[in-house]
C-alpha cells in the first residue's frame, strides 16, 4: 500500500482573535461609538450651548417626527423593500388630519373629541397609503422603488391641491393640539434659563416609544421574524410556508402608519400644515438614519435601535455645524460624507 | 507545481484547517475528498485567494504564492470553478469568456473578433455552444463549460473544480471527464473535489482525504477502493448505511395523485402513497420530478388532474396552505430555498411553524428547547444554535432544513434530493431519519438521482421519463439496471 498517513503538524497557528474582535465590534457597534464620540465632542467644544437641557430638548423635538418615520423605514428595508413616499404621505395625512379637526370643531364638536378623531384619521390615512403601496408592490408586482416614487410625487401633489399650494392652519380657538405640542414630561430638578422646569415634549416621548415598539416588533414578534426572513431570501421564505405578500404588505402599512404619526407630531408642534414644507425630503433623512444605524439596504439584517442612534447622530451633526457657523448649504455635503463613512465602516460582515 | 505547507485556518467556532500540507504536481488530477466540514472548501478558498490562511505557506513553481484575491490568483494561473457559477447571466457566452479582456480597437469592443475568438476557444475544448447565446438561457451544464472555457482561455496552470458534477447529468459528466483528461495531458494541474467516490476513483491520479481539518491520508486509486475511502473520511467503518425496511403501517392511501399535469413539465401522473410508505421518485434530471412535488404543494400551477389527501380533493395555492394541511416539502435547492443562510439555526428550525410558538410573540425559550431537541434527535453538529446557519456544514444545514419542515408534525413529507452535497456519514443519518419518519406513519416521497439510495430506502419506486410516469417498480426487488431501463424507455412500460 502506498498510503501514507499524516498527523497534525504545527502548533503555531494561533489566530489574532483580539484584533478580529476589535474589528467586528467596530462593525456592529460603530454607530454607538460614533454617537458617543459626537456627543462628547459637542459637549466639550460647546459646553455652554449644546449641553443645555433645553437645547437638547429642542433638537430632539424638531426631529422626533422624522425619527418615527425612520423607525418605519427600518422595518420596510429589513423586509426587503423601500418607501420613498413617506414624506409626501406625512404631508397628506397632516393636511387631511388638520382639515378633519377644523371642520369637526367648527361643526361645534367637543374640542378634544375633534382632535382625537382628526389624529385617528391622519394615522389611518397614512396606513391606508401604505396599504396601497404594499398592494401595488405585491399584487401589482411593480418594484417598490417605482411604486413609492410615484407615491412621493402623487401624494405631495394631492396635498398641494388640497391646500392650494399654501398652508392649512388650525381653526380659531382650536387650541388642544397646540397645548399638547407644548406639554410634556417635566423632569424634576431640571430648570431652564428662566428657572422654569424643562418640559420634555410628548413628541419626544412618542419618538422613543415608537423606537421601543419597533425594536420589540422586530426582535420579539412573529411578524418581525417574518420581515427578516422575507428580506433575507424571499423565495426560501415562501418555501418555508410564509405568506410573503402579506408580510411585505404589512411592512408598507406600518411605515405608512409611522408617517401618519409623524404627521400628527408635526401638527402638534407647528399647529399648521405647510403643504410644500411638511415632510419635505423626510424619506432621504429617514433612509440616511437607517443606513447610518447599520441596517443593510439589501434587507434581512438591521436594527431599530441603530436607526435611533442614526437619527440622533444626524441631529448632532447639524447642531454641531450650525454652532460652528458652517453655512447651511454645506451641511448636506457633510451628511453625505457621513453616510458613506457609515457604510464603509459597517460593511465588513457583508463581504 | 503548487506546494501547500502547514496551512491552518481558524474560524470563530471551529479550526477549519489544522496544519494541512499537500503537493499538487503538473499534469495530475488530484482528488480532495472529505465529509462536509472537513475543510475542503476552506482549503480551496485559500488556494483561490478568496480567504487568507492564518498560518502556513504556499509556493507556486518555487515562488511564494500569496494571493490576496481571486484576480491575484488567476493572474498567476490558479483558477477555481465554483459549485455556484460566477457568470454574468445577462451577457452572451462570448462576452463572458472574454470578460475584462475584450479585444478592442480605438477603445471600442470588436464584436466580430470577440465572437471568433470565443468560437475558437469553445471548439478547442469541444463544447458545442453558440457564443452569441445569453448565458442565463443555457442549461447549467453548458454554463459550467463556459466557465471552464473562460478559465482555460487565460493561462491556467492550476484548475480547481469544486463538486463539478453535482449539477450534471451522466452524459454531461462523461464529457467533463474527457475534458479534464485532455487538460491533464496539456500539463494543467487539476484539483478535483467531490463527494462521489466512484467518480474520484475513476478520474484522479492521487487522492487526499481530509477529516476535521486535517489531512488523514494520501493514496492512489490503485491502492484503495470506495469502502476504504469512505472509512477514512468518516474515521470509522460504515455499517448499516440503509436501515431495515418496515412494511407500511396501513394499506390505505394518504396522498393520491390522479392524472396530475404540470404545464411544460409533467402530464397525467398517477400514484399513491400510504401512511408509513416511502415512495421513491426516480428519473433523469429534467424528467419532471421536482416540478410534480412543487405542484403538489402549490408552487406551480396545475393544468389538470387532482391531488387527494386522505380522500379529500385538495389544491394548495402556497406551501403555507400545504403545511397547514400537513404536507411538507423540502426543496432540492438548500441554500436558495430550503434554509435562510443568514438566520440562526433556531430561527431556521421554527420559521415554518412559528405560529405554534405564540401567535404574536414567539416564546423564545420554547424555540430554543425545540431546536436543542432536534439537534439531539438528528445528531446535528452545531456548536451554538444562535449562530447563523451558514456557519454549519452542508449536511448539518440539511438536517435543519428537514427538521424545520417536520416541526409542524406533517403527515406527508416530500423530500427532494435530501442528500445532495451531503457527506457519507450524514447521508446515513438522513436515511435513518427518513426510515424513522415512515415507521412513525408518515407518507414519504423521496426524489433522488442516486439510485442506490432509492433502492436502499424505498418500498416502491416510481420512474419518470420526459414528464410521464414510465413505470412503478418494487423497491426491494428492483436493481439499478431495471430502473434505468424503465427511465430510458427500454423494456417494460406502464400504460
Amino acid at each position: 500500500m502506498s498510503e501514507s498517513t499524516h498527523t497534525n503538524g504545527t502548533d503555531g497557528g494561533h489566530v489574532n482573535t483580539t484584533w478580529k474582535l476589535g474589528l467586528s465590534t467596530l462593525e456592529r457597534f460603530g454607530v454607538v461609538i460614533a454617537f458617543i464620540a459626537l456627543f462628547a465632542y459637542n459637549a466639550i467644544t460647546q459646553p455652554e450651548t449644546f449641553l443645555k437641557p433645553e437645547n437638547l430638548r429642542n433638537l430632539l423635538n424638531q426631529n422626533a417626527d422624522i425619527g418615527v418615520i425612520a423607525v418605519g423605514m427600518t422595518l420596510v428595508i429589513i423586509a426587503g423593500g423601500i418607501d420613498l413616499s413617506v414624506g409626501a404621505v406625512m404631508a397628506f395625512a397632516a393636511a387631511v388630519g388638520m382639515i378633519t379637526m377644523n371642520s369637526l370643531f367648527e361643526g361645534s364638536m367637543n374640542e378634544t373629541l375633534a382632535v382625537i378623531i382628526g389624529l385617528a384619521t391622519g394615522i389611518g390615512l397614512g396606513a391606508a397609503c401604505g396599504l396601497l403601496n404594499g398592494l401595488l408592490v405585491t399584487i401589482g408586482r411593480i418594484p417598490a422603488f417605482i411604486v413609492t416614487l410615484a407615491g412621493l410625487i402623487g401624494f405631495r401633489s394631492v396635498t398641494l391641491a388640497i391646500a392650494e399650494g399654501g398652508e392649512i392652519r388650525a381653526a380659531d380657538k382650536l387650541n388642544a393640539l397646540q397645548t399638547f405640542g407644548r406639554d410634556g414630561f417635566k423632569i424634576p430638578g431640571v430648570l431652564d434659563y428662566y428657572d422654569q422646569p424643562v418640559v420634555f415634549y410628548w413628541n419626544i416621548l412618542i419618538f422613543f416609544a415608537v423606537v421601543i415598539a419597533g425594536q420589540l416588533l422586530l426582535s420579539r414578534t412573529r411578524l418581525g421574524r417574518h420581515f427578516i426572513a422575507v428580506g433575507s431570501n424571499e423565495i426560501a421564505a415562501k418555501y418555508s410556508g410564509i405568506a410573503v405578500n402579506r408580510v411585505r404588505t404589512w411592512s408598507y402599512v406600518l411605515v405608512g402608519a409611522c408617517a401618519g404619526i409623524a404627521a400628527l407630531m408635526s401638527l402638534a408642534r407647528m399647529n399648521s400644515v405647510s403643504s410644500s414644507g411638511v415632510g419635505h425630503l423626510a424619506e432621504l433623512d429617514a433612509i440616511a438614519a437607517v443606513v447610518i444605524g447599520g441596517t443593510a439596504m439589501t434587507g434581512g439584517r438591521g436594527r431599530v435601535w441603530g436607526t435611533m442612534l442614526g437619527v440622533l447622530i444626524l441631529i448632532m451633526i447639524s447642531n454641531m455645524l450650525t454652532l460652528a457657523d458652517v453655512e447651511v448649504y454645506w451641511q448636506g455635503f457633510v451628511k453625505g460624507v457621513i453616510i458613506i463613512l457609515a457604510v464603509l465602516i459597517q460593511r465588513g460582515k457583508a463581504n | 507545481m503548487l506546494e501547500i505547507r502547514n496551512i491552518t485556518k481558524q474560524f470563530p467556532a471551529v479550526r477549519a484547517l489544522d496544519g494541512v500540507s499537500l503537493n499538487i504536481t503538473a499534469g495530475e488530477v488530484h482528488g480532495v475528498i472529505g465529509e462536509n466540514g472537513a475543510g475542503k472548501s476552506t482549503l480551496m478558498k485559500i488556494l483561490a485567494g478568496i480567504q487568507p490562511p492564518d498560518d502556513g505557506s504556499l509556493t507556486l513553481d518555487g515562488d511564494p504564492y500569496v494571493p490576496r484575491n481571486v484576480n491575484d490568483a488567476s493572474r498567476v494561473g490558479v483558477v477555481m470553478i465554483h459549485q455556484e457559477l460566477n457568470l454574468v447571466e445577462d451577457l452572451s457566452v462570448a462576452e463572458n469568456i472574454l470578460l475584462g479582456r475584450e479585444p478592442r480597437r480605438f477603445g471600442l469592443v470588436e464584436l466580430g473578433r470577440m465572437r471568433s475568438e470565443a468560437t475558437r476557444l469553445l471548439e478547442e475544448i469541444g463544447a458545442n455552444i453558440d457564443p452569441r447565446a445569453r448565458v442565463g438561457d443555457l442549461p447549467v451544464a453548458q454554463q459550467q463549460l463556459v466557465e471552464i472555457t473562460k478559465a482555460l482561455s487565460q493561462k491556467t496552470s492550476v484548475l480547481i473544480l469544486d463538486e463539478p458534477t453535482a449539477v450534471l447529468s451522466e452524459r454531461e459528466t462523461t464529457l467533463l471527464f474527457k475534458l479534464v483528461r485532455r487538460l491533464k495531458e496539456r500539463g494543467v494541474a487539476i484539483v478535483y473535489i467531490s463527494h462521489l467516490l466512484p467518480e474520484v476513483l475513476d478520474l484522479c491520479d492521487r487522492i487526499s482525504v481530509l477529516r476535521d481539518g486535517r489531512l488523514v491520508a494520501e493514496t492512489t486509486p490503485a491502492a484503495s477502493d470506495a469502502d476504504r475511502l469512505a472509512a477514512l473520511m468518516v474515521g470509522r467503518d460504515l455499517v448499516d448505511v440503509y436501515p431495515p425496511l418496515v412494511p407500511p403501517s396501513a394499506d390505505t392511501s394518504r396522498l393520491a395523485i390522479r392524472d396530475l399535469s404540470v404545464p411544460g413539465h409533467a402530464s397525467k401522473i398517477t400514484f399513491d402513497v400510504a401512511p408509513g410508505e416511502i415512495l421513491g421518485l426516480a428519473g433523469l434530471v429534467g424528467s419532471g420530478r421536482t416540478e410534480i412535488a412543487e405542484a403538489i404543494v402549490g408552487l406551480r400551477p396545475i393544468s389538470g388532474g387532482e391531488v387527494r389527501l386522505d380522500g379529500d380533493s385538495v389544491r394548495f395555492r402556497s406551501p403555507k396552505q400545504a403545511l397547514e394541511r400537513g404536507v411538507a416539502y423540502v426543496s432540492e435547492d438548500r441554500k436558495g430555498r430550503g434554509i435562510l443562510v443568514d438566520l440562526s439555526c433556531i430561527e431556521n428550525t421554527t420559521l415554518p411553524n412559528l405560529a405554534a410558538y405564540g401567535r404574536l410573540f414567539p416564546d423564545r425559550r420554547r424555540e430554543r428547547a425545540t431546536t436543542t431537541d432536534w439537534i439531539e434527535r438528528l445528531d446535528i453538529r452545531c456548536p451554538d444554535p444562535r449562530s447563523p446557519i451558514r456557519t454549519l456544514s452542508g449536511g448539518n444545514q440539511q438536517k435543519f432544513a428537514v427538521a424545520s419542515r417536520l416541526d409542524s408534525k406533517p403527515t406527508v413529507v416530500l423530500l427532494d434530493e435530501p442528500t445532495r452535497g451531503v457527506d457519507v456519514g450524514a447521508k446515513r443519518e438522513l436515511y435513518h431519519l427518513i426510515a424513522g419518519l415512515a415507521r412513525d406513519g408518515l407518507a414519504c416521497i423521496l426524489i433522488s438521482s442516486e439510485l442506490p439510495e432509492l433502492l436502499g430506502l424505498c418500498h416502491r419506486i416510481a420512474v419518470m421519463r420526459q414528464g410521464r410516469l414510465a413505470g412503478v417498480v418494487d423497491g426491494p426487488t428492483a436493481s439499478e439496471e431495471s430502473i434505468m431501463r424503465v427511465a430510458a424507455g427500454v423494456g417494460e412500460e406502464a400504460a
